[in-house]
């Protein structure tokens, strides 16, 4: 697990809920965990395959959740967290993925995305190959709290 | 006769998004697929103008399905939409034949664009 491979997950949330949205997001400090895990209430967990592998978990309050949802939809009220709200939260993780995975073969890293999984919490752990998670938390001014946790590796070389 | 048009996203979110982009600018969404395999098969029963598709679904990815569509109708006209915006598969895309590719998040205009083009009478 390396920082390098966080920055982009950081750079295409922002950029990706600034288009969406029209709203600045602001990062906050790294931190550290030793496994993939979340106590967040609404999770999108994406993976990444190809030459970095891994999971990307995107966490929120169920109130950040039905907040981001109600923007994405143009602002009509989010009452109850249904279908279509669970939806467009992960669309959300789906194309801060994706944006990723372009910043990542910009860097010379050529991935792919799977389909986004909606996890509701809290408290999930992921067996990962206990590869070390990073988490970066990411403030949406009226919206709420995200927590991007990343927790990618290099694919290993197939031995000759 | 309003055109007619395809979408096809594994996104409940998306195709109501793109639903009613489409049809409050006069175009008739005639069909709604989830996932490639279901967009090949609505594609030869209902035979519309203009299919927009995206990549990452599950059963069947979208250039599976581009591939699939094109080699059944030569002159089917496809539009990628789709969060994965890097430059190999844009040109994969394009080489497949899809007609554009537009990358999520995207303006609404963006899309009307690109139908409007590709459906300009």
């Amino acid at each position: 697990m390396k920082v390098e491979y966080v920055t982009p997950f950081v750079t295409a949330s922002v950029s990706v809920i600034q288009t969406l949205i029209g709203i600045d997001a602001e990062r906050g400090k790294l931190s550290a965990r030793p496994q993939l895990f979340t106590s967040q209430q609404v999770n999108i967990v994406c993976g990444i395959t190809g030459e970095i592998e891994g999971q990307v978990i995107y966490g929120m309050s169920m109130l950040t959740a039905k907040n981001m949802a109600s923007k994405m939809l143009g602002g009509q009220e989010v009452k109850e967290f249904d279908q279509l709200a669970a939806s467009a939260i992960a669309e959300l993780g789906n194309m801060i993925s994706g944006g990723s995975s372009n910043q990542l073969f910009q860097s010379g890293f050529k991935t792919d995305i799977t389909p986004p999984t909606i996890v509701k919490g809290p408290n999930i752990s992921m067996s990962n190959f206990d590869i070390p998670t990073l988490v970066i938390p990411l403030n949406v001014p009226e919206v709420g709290e995200f927590e991007i946790a990343v927790s990618l590796r290099q694919r290993k070389l197939q031995a000759a | 006769m309003a055109k007619r048009i395809l979408i096809t996203d594994d996104a409940l979110f998306m195709r109501v998004t793109l639903k009613n982009i489409l049809s409050s600018n006069g175009y008739e969404v005639v069909g709604e697929a989830e996932n490639g395999a279901q967009a090949v098969k609505m594609y030869s029963e209902l035979k519309p103008d203009l299919v927009t598709m995206d990549i990452t679904m599950p059963e069947m990815d979208g250039l599976e399905a581009l591939k699939q569509i094109r080699a059944a109708d030569a002159n089917a006209k496809v539009v990628m939409c789709t969060a994965m915006g890097q430059k190999n598969m844009v040109v994969e895309a394009i080489q497949s034949g899809a007609k554009d590719f537009i990358v999520k998040p995207f303006q609404p205009d963006r899309v009307l664009e690109a139908v409007g083009k590709l459906l300009a009478a």
